[in-house]
């Protein structure tokens, strides 16, 4: 019982992490809280729907266009929208992007229309893992699969390569940064092609467990949000760590405690963590002299 | 920083200051003469603005004085309606008195919810008080036998000393109330208080080493805005007559604090026409056929991308360059 509970609640958390890992890429180099992240990868899914089923190309090309598509989209609405914002009030970016997650709900909402569609996947027919006699769907384990290879390509990104060490030194100082020669307006578009991009891996992941329509993130989104503030903005890890425990302690508090509170019980446990530690479990603490 | 310059910079210029008090009083005498001008539903447009800029009014305190955001005002809201509904209806207390018997009990909460919140900041306080209108809402909607969960409650119409209150009646309680949150809003503002949560918005540190007590006034900050938007919620329930917990969740939270930063983070002129901006709005947007959601996200956008301080302060960097 609790075992089948635990790999629920990681199968959902999972979707959460996706989405986490995106909006982390984007937060922690910019600073931005990207309220648009779930609509801009619901469009880059929309957009592989249709190059599957109206364009007829096979599951992997169609993928690969999507998430070609989802680095583009994420460099043009930094270029367009986010670029006049560099320098001014952080909020105001946010609230930009709000406005943003708006725009592109509508703008799906006219091409698509609000029905739902089912997402196909190559994993669908595949019989679950069986671990100790406890189900794992093939999807799950897919998902948390890809979402180390993502953490990972991107540590090693950051660590070791010289335009991710610039976007290290951008986000922890933007005037030294400058200095020593790095691009702000590049490292805020790489950023956002890089969310874009893992974003668009994410909704294409996500969609087959979920019905697709155009608000096939708004509920993930805040969850991300929630779960990545529980491991620990700054760590990447930390963040995927913290969106499976969030699905898991959901589903845990759902079937123990009681189904209609499992939501405000999931949010009090995120208080009484941070309460304890602030920066979240995994988070490191940013000192900086002001 | 800007906004303490102007503080400061405000009793200089005789002018200007007779100006601006002209200005205030014709929008009053505006305000006062409006409901002669406008049907029903025009009305109920302009009482609603009043009611979202008294929230937009304590959220700036959080958020534009204090540097502090909130995801948890929808549910001070509501729970401001549902006490003062609550009081009213089924306990028999007098409308104005419940009014503020619910708002001092939203204070109460809104400075418990503030203790916890002292050490976060950004991401993690949006998503811990995000938490807490989660819980808040989620308690309304389970207390069955006082709030009558997710059926919502029907309210008829408030009493006065014996007077029933009327649609026009509502719009200038609403409005002597918010002139009224207008003004301590200015008082608090340019006092200790307002002082003090400047400073905490640049440098803890700093207000710290100045012997600013930064989690007083943080609680304070919360206290204060969680008051202004019970008081706007308990006129707000009596407005729609029709109050349920799914009209408090975190999208109205997302829209007030929108309201504020459109408007102009710490600027009181800036909560009026951000609370204007997103009722007005829409209702203009409405005759476009496809999709107003993409125009008026596109308007948010727009605002956003040409005025980062927002629709007061293009407004006041407009009436300094024609002063010049």
């Amino acid at each position: 019982m609790i075992a089948n509970l635990v790999v629920g609640g990681l199968a959902a958390g999972c979707l959460y992490a996706m989405v986490g890992i995106a909006i982390v890429i984007v937060l922690n180099i910019t600073d931005i809280a990207n309220f648009a992240q779930g609509e801009m990868a619901m469009l880059a899914t929309f957009f592989a729907y249709w190059l599957m089923d109206g364009v007829g190309l096979p599951w992997w090309q169609a993928a690969s266009i999507a998430v070609a598509f989802g680095l583009l989209q994420g460099i043009v609405i930094q270029q367009v929208v986010i670029r006049p914002l560099i320098g001014g009030p952080v909020l105001s970016a946010i609230i930009a992007t709000l406005g943003l997650n708006v725009v592109l709900n509508s703008l799906a909402g006219m091409i698509w229309g609000h029905q739902t569609y089912t997402f196909p996947s190559p994993f669908a027919f595949s019989p679950p893992f069986l671990v100790g006699g406890v189900p794992i769907a093939v999807d799950s384990v897919v998902n948390i699969a890809v979402g180390l290879v993502i953490i990972i390509a991107m540590t090693l990104f950051l660590r070791f390569t010289w335009t991710g060490l610039g976007l290290r030194a951008a986000s922890q100082n933007q005037t030294v940064a400058r200095l020593m020669g790095v691009s702000i307006t590049r490292t805020s578009a790489i950023a956002w092609g890089l969310g874009g991009l893992v974003g668009a891996v994410a909704g294409i992941l996500v969609a087959p467990s979920l019905f697709l329509d155009t608000n096939l993130m708004s509920a993930l989104l805040i969850k991300a949000f929630a779960g990545g503030v529980l491991g620990g903005l700054n760590s990447l890890i930390g963040v995927f760590i913290g969106c499976l425990a969030l699905g898991v302690a959901e589903n845990l508090a759902g079937a123990y405690i009681s189904p209609s509170f499992a939501d405000a019980i999931t949010f009090l446990i995120i208080i009484a963590v941070l309460t304890i530690r602030p920066q979240g479990v995994f988070g490191r603490v940013r000192v900086r002299k002001a | 920083m800007t906004a303490a310059a102007d503080i400061i910079r405000v009793p200089g210029s005789r002018t200007a200051w007779s100006l601006a008090a002209a200005l205030v009083g014709l929008c009053f005498l505006l305000a006062c003469a409006a409901p002669l001008g406008v049907n029903g539903y025009g009305l109920y447009l302009l009482t609603l603005t009043e009611i979202f800029a008294l929230v937009a009014l304590g959220l700036n305190f959080l958020t534009g004085y204090a540097g502090q955001i909130s995801l948890c005002h929808a549910s001070f809201f509501g729970v401001g309606a549902y006490a003062t509904a609550i009081l009213t209806q089924k306990a028999g207390v007098p409308y104005l008195l419940s009014l503020f018997a619910g708002a001092a009990f939203t204070t109460a909460i809104g400075a418990i919810v503030a203790v916890p919140s002292l050490r976060l900041k950004n991401i993690y306080l949006a998503i811990a008080t995000l938490g807490f209108g989660v819980v808040l809402q989620k308690i309304i909607f389970e207390w069955r036998s006082l709030t009558g969960g997710g059926g919502g409650m029907a309210l008829t119409a408030p009493h006065i000393a014996g007077y029933e209150l009327s649609a026009t009646g509502l719009y200038y309680l609403t409005l002597v109330l918010m002139t009224l949150g207008l003004f301590g809003a200015w008082n608090v503002s340019r006092g200790r208080t307002g002082r003090a949560l400047l400073v905490i918005k640049d440098s803890e540190i700093a207000a710290g080493s100045l012997g600013i007590h930064a989690a007083r006034y943080k609680v304070i900050a919360f206290a204060i805005s969680a008051f202004y938007a019970a008081i706007a919620g308990g006129l707000f329930a009596y407005l729609v007559r029709y109050i349920n917990p799914e009209s408090f969740s975190v999208g109205l939270s997302i829209s007030f604090l929108s309201m504020v930063v459109i408007g102009g983070l710490g600027t009181i002129g800036g909560s009026i026409l951000g609370a204007a901006f997103y009722v007005i709005v829409p209702e203009l947007l409405r005759g476009i056929k496809d999709a107003p959601g993409l125009v008026f996200g596109l308007l948010l956008v727009l605002v956003m991308v040409f005025m980062p301080q927002g629709l007061w302060g293009m407004l006041r960097r407009l009436g300094r360059r024609s002063r010049r």
